[in-house]
């Protein structure tokens, strides 16, 4: 049982193992290429519908975890062996190991080790040698990362749930059971930030006197009933009413339009009669704010009527006001702002952010330690007139190999003055 | 002429021939032999396949052979760099097998039967008698004798210090395979890859900023969005496409730069422990000649992709009008023959918009009216080459026998009356095809939102 776990251990904490999963992955996505255009799509729908798909993927995930676990493990037996508490199994953790039947002159070997730049620490028969930084931590972010971006990735393709609503000024916030608080206000501003131009708040008022009034913004986005507000376009709702010479009776009913940005056509078809009216907001004067309508309130539609394919006439109408012409009528008592809204319910989200701040982290760490202060190590040990000697470097490797060479001649020259019988 | 057409084809070979002779130092003759019926089996075989199947089959079954080769460097590659930087990594259990006769006869062979499918590619369409055949095979044998012969003299006169790696054969195989192949417009990688991967990037982004919930363009900054838009930009697709070009041949030699010295650390003498680990460094040095050239003509594979030799048959669009009835009417004969196979090009104009649009005769003889825009690139338009028309834009070629047929870098179709003495296509619905086709790449570029 322990070997067949220990076998376990080694195969999912293999470093082949992402290298072959991507691999995998990326020739799936090449062989999918082939049929469709929209590749990546294709391929994110297969992983959600195989398990077999996702069960791969999340090797990647899982092999993360078993190596942090297995450079956590080494880290310790290394610093263990360096401060002489661990004496078996040493010489696999190093690069290079010789053994001299020669016992060193400790006192000597540490000054000259001092001498070149190196610390010493000397405890029973073993002497240890170090200089730079461990590039341990910055193994232990990038992993940390690596688990959280595929983590996120995989939960995202295989569970992420959207569901889009129009959120409206006046209107109950449309929850998945319904009770969301009134909408108070959407408002939109300019914003001074360096990333955003603009702002976008959606103000909810509580739904009970136990709870609190809620303000829905942009980025990060807000979660509400475990779902993200995702804004994603803005709109008018407006409540329409329409007389023709030949119906009239009217009609009568609430729309909402997905009209922004200012020249987007929208459509309203009147039900049961070959009239269709489109409407749009017109471009603002150059250089004045392109949604300035919309955050002031202040809206005039422009329309185009139609009877089939005809263009009957066109005008312009304000939200509020109305237009007569030929015994046509439009009317648009209401205008409400409305904000075309992605209710997202995806826990992958959480991790791709915090992989960005591990990578993050572990950029900022490796570039500095690995080009000014590469970790270097030795190791000697004296036991019964031998010297074994272990050297690693993670970097600078041939000049740490120099000194290193320098240390076993020097112990080695003690041989000649005194050889071992 | 086709003579001197083949002639970089053939000297691929010869240097593929060479490379194998390097890398399989003690199998000169399997070599030899293995290489010689492999190229003569690649041209005579292509040749049958063309006969038997004329179209884009053959193109398309030699192009994925090069793709393979291309996919298998890849994973060598990145085997081999994980070996050289792991500790204790081990992934190849099979060296003592790919140093067997049994491998290097396949290698050779493998390589040169791709090396002359891609020769035969470029042989003009001709009768296939069994003498045609016969006459083909015979002087393909004769050629590749001669060279594989000049290649073995060539390589004995190398200095034995030259070695290769097998992964540095391997490289520099598929280098001279992909160069010699870049010359022809169907068989090349280059372009298409460059494609897949601008439309990869933007597919990866968008999906990327709609997971982790980036708010849509009109709320952001305008020269943040700019350089978000760089990332649609068909440059995107040539730079990203020479990083996927040029990676295995830079992870190979950085596997061979990285790989570790011979421990000398129990010899006493510090002399003889700096002139093993010269002999080593400068041991090292030698092996990286191969990829570094490999990366020479991996560049050379690129250029000639990105500038091809071949002219396009790209005519200035003449300018058409409407009737009253909104109707335009091109006639079949005339100063133009619209039947003649080639890409006839036009423009529309109307209250100061317009449409540019092509009409073609393809080889099944159908008449195709088409916008000169795809659905997915800028509308930089179409020239035609041999067998297909290509996207200015991405360098993409679309078989003649496509066009027409919506999807993908097609050219978008317009709808339009055959008459037995021209065709006939509305203006109006012309332009408006061309506005929303522009209006869509547009946005495209813009973000793709």
């Amino acid at each position: 049982m322990k070997r067949l776990f220990r076998a376990l251990f080694a195969a999912g904490s293999s470093r082949a193992v992402p290298p072959v999963v991507i691999g995998f992955f990326f020739l799936l996505y090449i062989g999918i290429a082939f049929f469709t255009d929209e590749t990546l799509i294709t391929l994110m729908t297969f992983t959600r519908k195989s398990l077999i798909l996702a069960v791969l993927l999340a090797l990647i995930p899982l092999n993360s975890v078993f190596r942090l676990v297995r450079e956590t493990i080494r880290f310790l037996r290394m610093r263990s062996a360096l401060s002489g508490k661990t004496k078996e199994g040493v010489e696999e953790m190093f690069d290079e190991v010789v053994e001299i039947a020669v016992s060193a002159t400790a006192p000597a070997l540490e000054s000259r080790l001092a001498a070149v730049g190196y610390k010493t620490r000397r405890s029973g028969n073993v002497i240890a040698a170090w200089q730079g930084i461990s590039s341990f931590p910055v193994r232990l972010f990038f992993l940390a990362g690596t688990f959280c971006l595929f983590t996120g990735i995989l939960i995202t393709t295989t569970s992420r749930s959207s569901l889009r609503k129009m959120v409206v000024e006046g209107d109950p916030f449309p929850t998945q059971n319904g009770s969301g608080g009134t909408v108070e206000r959407i408002t939109l501003a300019n914003s001074t930030g360096p990333i955003l131009s603009r702002t976008l708040t959606m103000e909810v008022a509580p739904t009970d006197s136990g709870s609190r009034k809620r303000i829905f913004g942009l980025y990060p986005p807000s979660r509400h009933d475990g779902a993200f507000i995702y804004p994603r376009y803005l709109g008018l709702a407006l409540y329409l009413r329409f007389t023709a010479p030949d119906m009239p009776a009217g009609y009568e009913a609430p729309s909402f339009l997905n009209i922004y940005p200012p020249g987007k056509e929208e459509n309203v078809v009147i039900p049961g009669s070959p009239y269709r009216v489109v409407f749009n907001i017109p471009e603002p004067e150059s250089g004045s704010e392109r949604y300035i309508s919309y955050m002031s309130g202040d809206i005039t539609f422009r329309f185009k009527l139609l009877k089939g394919k005809d263009v009957l006439f066109t005008g312009s109408v304000p939200g509020g006001g109305e237009f007569v012409r030929d015994g046509f009528r439009l009317v648009l008592p209401d205008v409400r702002r409305l904000v075309v809204t992605d209710f997202i319910k995806d826990n992958g989200v959480l991790f791709i952010w915090w992989s960005a701040l591990f990578f993050g982290a572990a950029g900022v760490l490796w570039l500095p330690i690995r080009g000014l202060f590469p970790r270097r190590e030795m190791l000697f040990r004296f036991d019964q007139g031998v010297t074994t000697a272990c050297s690693f470097a993670d970097g600078g490797a041939r000049k740490h190999a120099g000194v290193f060479h320098e240390m076993l001649d020097m112990i080695d020259a003690k041989r000649v003055e005194t050889p071992v019988i | 002429m086709v003579a001197v057409k083949l002639i970089p084809h053939i000297l691929s070979w010869a240097g593929i021939v060479l490379v194998l002779l390097r890398g399989f130092p003690g199998r000169r003759s399997v070599v030899t032999l293995t290489s010689i019926s492999g190229f003569v089996i690649g041209v005579t075989g292509t040749f049958i396949l063309f006969r038997s199947y004329p179209g884009t089959i053959p193109f398309g079954i030699v192009k994925s052979a090069l793709g393979v080769s291309f996919l298998f460097l890849w994973g060598i590659s990145v085997a081999v760099i994980y070996r050289s930087t792991g500790r204790g990594v081990s992934i190849f259990r099979g060296e003592r097998l790919v140093n067997t006769s049994l491998c290097a006869g396949v290698v050779a062979c493998l390589a040169s039967m791709v090396a002359g499918a891609v020769c035969a590619c470029r042989l003009p369409a001709t009768d296939s008698t069994a003498l045609t055949f016969i006459l083909l095979a015979l002087a393909a044998g004769a050629l590749a004798y001669t060279l594989a012969y000049a290649a073995l003299a060539f390589d004995k006169l190398l200095s034995p210090s030259y070695t290769v790696t097998l992964t540095g054969m391997l490289v520099a195989v598929v280098a001279l395979l992909l160069c010699s192949s870049s010359s022809v417009l169907r068989l090349d990688l280059f372009s298409p890859l460059s494609m897949k991967v601008m439309k990869g990037v933007h597919d990866f982004v968008h999906q990327f900023m709609e997971s982790i919930l980036i708010p849509d363009h009109l709320f952001v900054r305008s020269y943040v969005w700019n350089y978000i838009g760089l990332l649609f930009g068909k440059e995107v697709g040539f730079w990203g496409g020479m990083v996927i070009w040029f990676t295995p041949a830079f992870l190979i030699a950085l596997a061979i730069r990285f790989e570790r010295l011979p421990s000398v650390a129990h010899i006493r003498q510090g002399a003889q422990r700096r002139t093993l680990l010269a002999a080593a460094i400068a041991k090292r040095r030698y092996r990286l000649v191969i990829p570094v050239l490999s990366v020479a003509v991996f560049a050379a594979a690129a250029y000639q992709s990105r500038f091809p030799s071949v002219e396009y048959w790209d005519p200035k669009p003449l300018p058409v009008t409407a009737s009253p009835a909104g109707e335009i009417f091109i006639p079949k004969k005339g100063e133009i023959d619209l039947e003649d196979g080639k890409l006839h090009k036009y423009l529309f104009k109307q209250g100061g918009r317009e449409a540019r649009f092509f009409v073609l005769m393809t080889p099944e003889g159908r008449l195709t009216v088409d916008l000169d825009a795809c659905a997915i690139c800028k509308p930089d338009g179409y020239g035609q080459a041999e067998g297909s028309v290509i996207c200015y834009y991405c360098k993409t070629l679309i078989p003649l026998d496509t066009v027409g047929k919506p999807g993908g870098c097609n050219p978008v179709p317009v709808a339009f009356t055959e008459k037995s003495d021209g065709v006939v296509i509305d203006g109006m619905a012309l332009i408006n095809s061309w506005g929303s086709t522009v209006q869509a790449t547009a946005r495209v570029k813009e973000g793709g939102k």
